[in-house]
């Protein structure tokens, strides 16, 4: 019988005092990378604070000045002068600083708000065909499509809309409104068409492969709405859609605007919504699904009926997750909003949010200075925001997560 | 009722309208897609395809030669303007002419009109009337043509051999000046070599009459190209375009931004890049490790794990203010106190720079590096581990041995992905480190050539300079798209890697777990 | 190996065999072992015999693989764990601060329920262990790798393709080549954890015989729920039940005469 030599024991010692000295360059690695991540929130906090405790020679500031100046500010106490962001005006002796982030929050969540009523529902609707009604094959090609479409950078997103969208929505306003008319009755067109072409068509044509043979459909019905649109203005509008804008709603209209942003920021953040719908929705278990469908459900009714409930907080959470990415997006509102600090509900109006306001003005504002401070202040309530919103979602889909297993073993 | 029942077994069950209006925002947001990478392609490569040259008769008698752009329709109905691109902005002081299209009363395209590509005042098109060579000989009518292309063909030559001698033996023997007496003598001479050079390309113009009447005399050495697209062949013009793609490759930006490359660009995007992976590859492999194979696993450790993941969706605009405050003032500040004493108040580390961005950069992509390499981990059976150990390998030689190389994917898929956001990313560079033009690039031949303290530029940042700073933004629109086309391949090949590495792991890990 | 005396002194102690000291490899004492506040183990005492194949058995969650972990220090994985009681191998404690872990587990080798090949060659899984070792020239080290890959009756199955990988081997095959793997460091102890329980009946006969032939230089401690197997193969039987050691006996008595009717329900098929 062959053995193998028992191993020396210098060598053994060796092999444990490298064992032992690489756990603990692994465990203070570790640890200092991750202190250093969550120094993010710590380091901003700190800075921060001499805004609102005074240390010597700077004074601090009152929580109210950052939501408006006060009626004292004068006769003009209009909504639009009270909420004013003009960190960097001289100021009157006496005169209270002009530091209201009012404005930038609301142009932050304006956006972010426009973002997701596009996103969503598109990002719901892609979810629900994909996990219901796809092919197999489309579905594992659609996912890693609709990822390359998140990673594209927000310059290119941003400087599509502001330069090029945006004046070409400027001068067709009426084919942009043709356009999002017919959208829907095109689509149901094409249902209802289906239907009635004979069986060798349709099977061409199936359900499953709907979301690719859709395509030049809609670029159709796309083109068929701007050669309508014409027709549609005088109809509707008066002839002119700008001018029945203006006089008849009040509306002004900028040509870089929060409905410009809420679109392209909603084509930016739909990926990360359907990828997390998607797991959603093909993530609760089959049985549930099974067991309407053996009821006599149509596949539409148990999607309705039983996976939307099911995987509710699944969406929830996509939705946050959404939610935070729009907020936190700097290039595709600086670029395309026109960075006007404004106050209104009008979506053809021009917005400011906080992330574009620090990058416009941070690198201007001189360190320790009120203006850099106030920037700060943005940065942590930005951060505060997105890491709630985030930990939220992460939390509730945990929970499903345990939910689908209970399901899942018990069936 | 018998009848209703039987036709609604016959008929295939219809799925209602929601089933297409799901498929149809599938539809949408892919057409969106496709649309923005068509315009992207479409403008971004088209903008180096000779177009033809139109030459513009006006009603009222007025004449211009332009490219044709594009046409707007004008309010009220009232006809169709159409957007020329004439050059010559020295003679003019605009580059582009609107033109109602109804005024117009004729177009040809005559072959004799000649496009120069020129260092200043960008283009200029018009007639060539005389070639004035460096002797003073001039020559009119077609064969001034023939000889400009000699002349241009020659410059270019020259041009050549000059950066090449400059590159090849002067900087080396300058670089050991004072080594040998002999390098001396051999510098003079190289020297002497270069000014004839110099000499051989000075001189020589050529007079560009225009198409409103103007006369434009352009020195030579101003001239970077010169061509007459309307006597193009289509493989004339492949070659063309196959130039301009290769000169915006290669070249430097020219005119603020609005003409020329993205040489420096693309350099620094890469560089920043790749420093950014030096960076953040091994400390979040380390962080991952220790968060899944060393930390006890409990209430904690959960939550921080928990607050990793949440970390890669905090906004990048913040770790920029972060890179900002602790990177650039607060270390870069104390770091100039300390060693740059004597450059202050001009900061040297204490500004945005190269070694920040990348800091910065990589500090923004550890939670991407982290969560992919601890998914790589925990996706390996456990029984591997407990394999290793029960042949009597210690914690580090079953990690290094047997769980780290099957991890290695997914750790490279990590990296990757984390490459591709931070090739992308452009918000937190405007705080640490980007440049609007940075002539030097941050390498070069004096020590320590890689200069960390440099400002770069960046493929991301660029288009947002040209498209919303530059002065022309209208003649900075095609390299913007050029621009746009560039980074999205970069980072969609980028994603590609990484998504053909994840279905390969798949793939694989699928023959683990089917055993 | 003798069979000595049989303890009598408690009722339950009474269907439980003791060994010698100088006769027996491991040494189990007083052995309790909690995961968090569960328990999963209480106050066994045995000793396994040398050169002896010593089978474990037991229902589900009874504790005998947790046991066979103990042996081989793996739940040192587990922060969790929480032990009392001490383990001897060849009279020294093998929990004792000085004992090097790694140099325990290759004298006690373990294979596991399903075969857990490396993703490397057949050749390099087998040289995995020798090379932590180190100090073999590579002639010694293939020497060594024959040897073991014969003793686990796979040599003639793999010796033209050895540089292949060791995934590309069936169930069987793999099983046999992580008990290879572990001989080639040469351990004095081996561990089996339900071996066979992965596999088709020809590879199960295969393992069974290969257990039968490494007795002649190896301690085996098998654990099984298979009781065929059990009385197929081993020397000496432990029946464990609810974390205790219930009786424990040479395999024939146990299988055939055992002592307590709680044994007896269990072999039978009479459980609650």
């Amino acid at each position: 019988m062959l053995d193998s030599p028992p191993p020396t024991a210098v060598r053994r010692r060796l092999r444990q005092g490298r064992d032992r000295l690489a756990t603990a360059l692994i465990t203070a690695g570790g640890i200092g990378v991750i202190a250093a991540l969550l120094a993010i929130g710590i380091f901003l906090a700190v800075e921060v604070v001499p805004l609102f405790w005074p240390t010597g020679d700077s004074s601090a500031i009152s929580p109210e000045a950052l939501w408006g100046v006060g009626e004292d500010a004068g006769e003009a106490a209009d909504e639009a002068i009270r909420h004013r962001w003009a960190p960097t005006a001289s100021l009157a002796p006496g005169e209270t600083p002009r530091i209201s982030l009012a404005p930038l929050a609301w142009g932050t969540l304006e956006a972010a708000a426009w973002a997701l009523a596009i996103a969503v529902p598109l990002a719901l609707g892609a979810a629900a065909h994909s996990s219901l009604f796809m092919s197999r094959r489309l579905r594992s090609r659609l996912k890693p499509t609709l990822e390359l479409m998140e990673a594209l950078p927000g310059v290119v997103v941003g400087f599509v809309a502001g330069l090029v969208l945006a004046p070409w929505v400027e001068r067709h306003l009426a084919e942009v409104v043709a356009c999002l008319v017919l959208l829907v009755p095109g689509l149901l067109l094409a249902g209802g068409l289906r239907s009635w072409l004979p069986a060798p068509w349709r099977e061409a044509l199936p359900l499953g492969w709907a979301g690719l043979w859709l395509v030049p459909w809609l670029a159709l019905v796309l083109a068929a709405s701007v050669w309508l649109a014409p027709w549609l203005e005088a109809v509707a509008f008066d002839g002119d859609l700008r001018r029945f804008l203006e006089l008849r709603l009040g509306l002004d209209i900028a040509v870089r605007n929060a409905l410009i942003v809420g679109a392209a920021m909603g084509f930016a953040v739909m990926p990360s919504v359907y990828a997390l719908a998607e797991d959603a929705l093909s993530g609760v278990p089959a049985s549930l699904a099974e067991g309407a469908q053996a009821l006599g459900a149509t596949r539409w009714q148990t999607l309705w009926r039983v996976v939307l409930p099911a995987a509710s907080p699944g969406i929830f959470s996509a939705v946050m997750i959404g939610a935070g990415r729009a907020v936190g997006e700097t290039m595709i509102v600086l670029m395309a909003s026109g960075n006007a600090a404004l106050m209104t509900l009008n979506p053809l109006d021009g917005l400011r949010s906080l992330a574009a306001t620090i990058a416009i003005e941070l690198p201007e504002a001189g360190p320790g200075g009120m203006h850099y401070q106030l920037l700060l202040l943005a940065a942590l309530a930005l951060f505060v925001f997105t890491f709630l919103v985030n930990t939220l979602a992460e939390l509730v889909r945990t929970r499903l997560r345990r939910r689908y297993q209970r399901l899942g073993g018990g069936s | 009722m018998r009848e209703a029942s039987s036709r609604r077994l016959r008929l295939p069950r219809g799925e209602g309208a929601g089933a297409w209006l799901c498929a149809g925002s599938v539809a949408l947001s892919l057409l969106a897609l496709l649309a923005l990478l068509a315009l992207l392609t479409v403008r971004g490569l088209g903008h180096f395809w000779p177009s033809p040259v139109e030459l513009v008769v006006l009603e009222d008698g007025r004449q211009l030669a332009g490219e044709r752009i594009r046409e707007v329709p004008l309010a009220r109905g009232d006809g169709v303007e159409r957007l020329y691109r004439t050059g010559n902005r020295d003679l003019d002081g605009d580059r582009w002419a609107w033109v109602r299209v109804a005024a117009i009363e004729a177009v040809s395209h005559p072959v004799d009109l000649v496009v120069l590509e020129r260092r200043r005042w960008g283009q200029a098109i018009g007639r060539l009337a005389a070639f004035q060579a460096a002797s003073g000989e001039r020559i009119e009518g077609e064969a001034a043509w023939a000889a400009l292309e000699a002349r241009l063909d020659e410059l270019t030559a020259l041009r050549d051999a000059r950066d090449r001698l400059r590159e090849e033996v002067i900087l080396p023997l300058a670089a050991r000046r004072g080594d040998e007496g002999l390098a001396d003598g051999e510098l003079t001479a190289a020297h002497g070599r270069l000014r004839e050079l110099q000499a051989a390309m000075a001189g020589g113009r050529l007079i560009l009459d225009t198409a409103d009447g103007d006369s434009l005399s352009v020195p030579l050495e101003q001239v970077l190209g010169a061509r007459r697209p309307n006597a193009m062949s289509t493989l004339d013009r492949l070659a063309a375009w196959g130039e301009g793609v290769w000169r915006f490759l290669s070249e430097g930006p020219r005119a603020a931004n609005t003409a020329g490359g993205v040489w420096p660009a693309i350099f620094g995007t890469v560089l920043m890049v790749m420093l950014m992976s030096i960076l953040v590859t091994p400390f979040g492999v380390l962080a991952a490790i220790y968060l899944n194979e060393v930390a006890h696993q409990g209430r904690l450790t959960r939550l921080v794990r928990i607050a990793v993941r949440n970390l890669a969706g905090v906004p990048s605009i913040v770790y920029g203010v972060f890179g900002l405050g602790v990177f650039v003032y607060g270390i870069g500040g104390r770091l100039d106190r300390w060693f740059f004493e004597a450059s202050l108040p001009s900061p040297t580390f204490g500004t945005g720079g190269l070694l920040w961005a990348s800091l910065t950069l990589a500090l923004l992509t550890l939670p991407v590096v982290i969560v992919a390499t601890e998914e790589g981990l925990a996706r390996i059976p456990d029984q591997q581990r407990e394999g290793a150990l029960a042949l009597g390998a210690t914690r580090l030689e079953m990690l290094s041995q047997v769980v780290l190389p099957m991890a290695a994917p997914a750790m490279l898929t990590g990296v990757i992905l984390a490459v591709a956001r931070a090739a992308g990313e452009v918000a937190p560079l405007m705080l640490v480190g980007v440049a609007k033009l940075a002539p030097q690039v941050p390498v070069d031949g004096d020590f320590p050539f890689l200069h960390l303290e440099r400002k770069f530029m960046h493929l991301g940042y660029h288009i947002f300079d040209a498209a919303f700073h530059g002065g022309d933004v209208q003649a900075a629109m095609p390299l913007v798209y050029a621009t746009a086309l560039l980074l999205v391949l970069v980072i969609l090949v980028l994603n590609l890697t990484a998504i053909f590495l994840r279905h390969h792991l798949s793939t694989r890990h699928g023959a683990l777990t089917r055993r | 190996m003798p069979l000595v005396k049989e303890q009598r002194s408690s009722p339950d102690s009474a269907a439980i065999i003791d060994f010698p000291p100088e006769a027996s490899s491991l040494a189990i004492r007083g052995l309790s072992l909690a995961y968090g506040d569960k328990p999963a183990l209480n106050d066994l005492t045995l000793r396994v015999p040398r050169h002896r194949v010593t089978a474990f058995i037991g229902p589900s969650g009874c504790g005998k693989s947790t046991l066979l972990r103990v042996l081989n220090r793996l739940h040192d994985l587990n922060d969790e764990v929480v032990r009392e009681g001490e383990v001897l191998l060849e009279g020294e404690d093998i929990h004792a601060p000085e004992v090097s872990v790694a140099e325990l587990r290759r004298r006690v080798g373990m294979v596991f329920q399903s075969p857990n090949p490396f993703p490397m060659s057949i050749h390099d899984n087998v040289a995995f262990g020798l090379r932590l070792q180190g100090g073999l020239s590579k002639r010694k080290r293939d020497d060594i790798i024959e040897w073991a890959l014969r003793s686990a009756a796979l040599w003639d199955e793999v010796k033209d393709r050895l540089r292949a990988s060791a995934w590309s081997l069936s169930g069987g095959q793999q099983q046999r080549l992580v008990i290879a793997r572990t001989l080639a460091v040469g351990p004095e102890v081996l561990l089996l954890d339900e071996p066979a329980s992965a596999l088709d009946p020809i590879s199960t006969l295969k393992i069974e015989e290969l257990i039968r032939n490494l007795k002649s230089h190896l301690t085996l401690v098998l654990v099984t729920h298979n009781m065929q197997q059990a009385a197929r193969v081993s020397d000496y039987t432990a029946f464990l039940q609810h974390g205790e050691l219930v009786e424990y006996a040479p395999t024939d008595t146990l299988f055939t005469n055992p002592r307590l009717a709680r044994t007896e329900n269990y072999i039978t098929g009479r459980m609650a």
